[in-house]
């Protein structure tokens, strides 16, 4: 379709100066987003490929460095620290999105309805999303204190034995995704309740008339009418479970034993406490990488998803 | 797309030329002969204020310079990643405080002036700073820093538990072994309290406590010639080795989760922690939370009480001939004990020079609080640690050997002969 514009344009008018050439149509349009442009290729794209360069190189970013190719990236391959750098964001990704997309989408079921004080509970839930994660640290570390922390003593309380917690190379990782819950679930509940909320009442209403119960009503007008938002949300947080940092970095700094060095932690630890700025850089890329697939695979599902609706409505297709 | 790739040029082009145009310089002086300098001190409350107070002191009393101290934005903790970053831009402050851990890495850089020549000018002083604060400024026999501020470790302790547990307080020529029978008989799990406690997040706050014990046994962390590790030796071993059955046998020791070993600290000041491994940082709390405490040295052993400093230090940055003369003159009047006094005070830190301990001014500011000349007459005993660019990741692999051991995952010989491993792979340059 812009080819039909395009053709128009070049047909009718005569040669365009180059001022237009270069700058369009509407020139002003520019001055509106070049901060924002200035910024991106500022913050981003410089940056992103200056560390694309940097990931061939050995450097500590203190003295010029050097050319070594590939190296870094072949030695990526037999780091036993690196794998588990990944293992970690792994597992911690494959808890933290299914449970916050999941239990965001329970809460937010649940706070959809006429209750009294719903609005307390909606800000109670979407508080601690706003909360930084330094503070998220401060705080869960001194609740989860092995010996004098306030969840030691209300399970002791219980006849539980105490817990390691984050201390427990076992369990730390476990309890860092609570802590990534508690602060994360929030975001999902808004996003949920949006939409629930733009869910039209009458084809709940019409569905009820026609009998069908809570259940199927759910599975068959409020899933459906979410899934743009529940695709999107799954892709958000599983790109905020890779980038996992700050939390790691305010409570475990890694450890016990490395029990929560995640990727980008790992990043942080090769980088700017090693020194080792092109390895992490190498680091950071297989890193952009997996996300850019996420990202890739989302692309894909809604093509497919798309040339199937297509396939369905065209003549011959199932109607 | 052709539009788009000449506007990315652009402003490529104009991004890149503003980023430099920041940076240029013409020496630092201005038309009317004043040279600037940038300072990033990097500190917060009390001791910014009294850094101002001397920053604008010097200011008056010195018309051809001006210090604009606006920290670049960072704290201490942050400052390395900020300064790597500046140096990787090529605008770069005059003056930075920079822990005493990451200076090797820094004096890479040839941006970082090597101050051999300047301090050992008759005139410097060079001997009136501390040996721990010398060996912490100097990479590769070149001094490439001045002392901005130091410490030492010494056993805070708690008299009231020791009261009540009928203990008497401990003597300066106490030994690792009565520490550990201390401990235990000060611990009580039915009051909560602890002997004794040690970071166990594993970063340098948990390592650095180690080393006293390695060298007052005669052992070390690095072979003499510094190119391989030499702490999974006997000395080091026994040392780890009671600190594990301290922790795991004797359940003597609180390991502090928290990364800024904070909880302890807490620990100590609620009455719940018998003695504290601690520097002269750590008394300002107790004073101010009215709990008594005592200082002693640190336990020894065979009578060798040595402990171990880590003096940071102010970097100065080579920005042309005017400035770099400008900033040595700053830091070199900074560091004079009447404005080490001042200083001091603020960080409630130690003396810098030994002058600066033995003028009247420090005598009085050290009788209020208690301990701190004990602090201070320490640190001819103290040692620094080596200052060479893997010690970070030598430091990370003990850490790990220590909470491996704290926990009792891991047994001392096995987690030190692991981080010895590690620490030789660092040394021969290998990326983990």
């Amino acid at each position: 379709m812009p080819a039909t514009v395009a053709s128009a344009t070049t047909s009718s008018a005569p040669a365009p100066s180059w001022r237009r050439r270069l700058f369009g149509e509407h020139p002003s349009a520019w001055a509106f987003i070049l901060p924002s442009t200035v910024l991106v290729l500022g913050m981003n794209l410089i940056p992103m490929g200056w560390a694309f360069l940097l990931s061939f190189k050995a450097s500590d970013l203190v003295t010029p460095g050097h050319w070594v190719g590939m190296a870094n990236y072949r030695a990526l391959g037999h780091d036993p620290n690196f794998r588990s750098a990944v293992g970690h964001t792994l597992l911690y990704s494959a808890l933290y999105v299914p449970l916050s997309v999941g239990g965001g989408l329970a809460v937010a079921s649940m706070l959809n309805r006429r209750i009294r004080f719903v609005g307390i509970y909606r800000t109670a839930i979407f508080v601690p999303f706003i909360m930084s994660a330094a503070a998220e640290g401060v705080l869960f570390s001194f609740v989860l204190d092995p010996q004098y922390g306030v969840a030691n003593s209300a399970m002791h309380g219980l006849g539980i034995a105490r817990q390691g917690f984050l201390q427990d190379p076992a369990q730390a990782l476990y309890v860092l995704v609570g802590i990534g819950l508690w602060g994360g679930l929030g975001f999902c509940v808004i996003v949920f309740l949006a939409a629930l909320q733009d869910i039209p009442k009458e084809l709940m209403e019409a569905a009820a008339i026609d009998g069908a119960r809570r259940w199927v009503v759910f599975r068959k007008i409020v899933l459906p009418a979410l899934r743009p938002v529940l695709i999107f949300l799954l892709v958000w947080q599983t790109l905020d479970a890779l980038q996992l940092f700050d939390l790691v970095y305010a409570t475990t700094q890694g450890g016990p034993l490395g029990a929560t060095t995640v990727v980008v932690y790992y990043v942080y630890e090769q980088a700017f406490q090693f020194f080792h700025a092109g390895y992490g850089s190498a680091v950071a890329y297989v890193l952009a990488l997996a996300m850019f697939a996420v990202g890739l695979l989302r692309l894909l599902g809604g093509r497919v998803q798309r040339w199937r609706r297509e396939r369905a409505l065209a003549p011959g297709g199932a109607r | 797309m052709r539009r788009w790739l000449i506007i990315a040029a652009l402003l490529c082009t104009a991004i890149v030329a503003a980023g430099c145009g920041g940076g240029s310089d013409n020496g630092g002086t201005s038309a009317n002969g004043v040279v600037t300098l940038k300072f990033w001190p990097g500190q917060n409350d009390i001791p910014k204020q009294a850094l101002d107070t001397l920053v604008a002191r010097f200011n008056a009393t010195h018309p051809h310079i001006h210090i604009s101290s606006d920290s670049g934005g960072v704290l201490a903790d942050e400052m390395l990643t900020k300064v790597t970053a500046a140096l990787a831009s090529g605008s770069y402050p005059d003056i930075a405080y920079i822990y005493g851990s990451d200076l090797a890495n820094l004096a890479r850089s040839s941006k970082v002036l090597d101050l051999t020549d300047t301090v050992n000018r008759p005139s410097f002083g060079w001997n009136e700073f501390w040996p721990a604060e010398r060996q912490a400024a100097t990479v590769d026999g070149k001094v490439r820093a001045i002392p901005a501020l130091t410490d030492n470790l010494a056993v805070i302790y708690n008299p009231k538990l020791f009261d009540q547990a009928g203990l008497p307080y401990p003597k300066a020529d106490w030994t690792w072994d009565d520490y550990r029978a201390i401990a235990r008989k000060l611990t009580n799990a039915a009051t909560g309290t602890f002997g004794a406690a040690w970071p166990g997040a594993g970063g340098e706050d948990t390592t650095w406590r180690l080393w006293p014990m390695l060298w007052q046994q005669g052992g070390d962390i690095l072979a003499p010639d510094g190119k391989k590790a030499a702490f999974d030796s006997p000395q080091g071993v026994g040392a780890l080795t009671l600190v594990n059955q301290m922790a795991t046998v004797d359940k003597s020791i609180y390991v502090d989760p928290d990364p800024n070993s904070e909880h302890m600290q807490q620990l100590f000041v609620n009455g719940k922690l018998g003695m504290l491994i601690g520097g002269p940082w750590s008394l300002p709390d107790m004073v101010a939370a009215h709990e008594k405490y005592g200082v002693v040295q640190m336990p020894g052993y065979n009578g060798d009480h040595t402990t171990i400093a880590g003096p940071d230090n102010w970097v100065i940055f080579d920005n042309g001939g005017a400035r770099t003369q400008a900033a040595i003159t700053f830091v070199t009047w900074l560091t004079d004990p009447a404005q080490d006094v001042v200083w001091d005070r603020a960080t409630q830190s130690l003396p810098l020079r030994r002058t600066t301990l033995a003028s009247p001014a420090y005598k009085a500011y050290a009788k209020t609080i208690v301990g701190m000349d004990l602090f201070a007459k320490n640190l001819v005993n103290a040692r620094a640690r080596p200052t060479i660019g893997t010690y970070p990741q030598i430091s990370h692999a003990v850490g790990e050997a220590i909470v491996g051991s704290l926990l009792g995952r891991t047994k001392p010989a096995d987690g030190l002969k692991q981080a010895e491993q590690s620490a030789n792979s660092a040394l021969s340059g290998a990326p983990y």
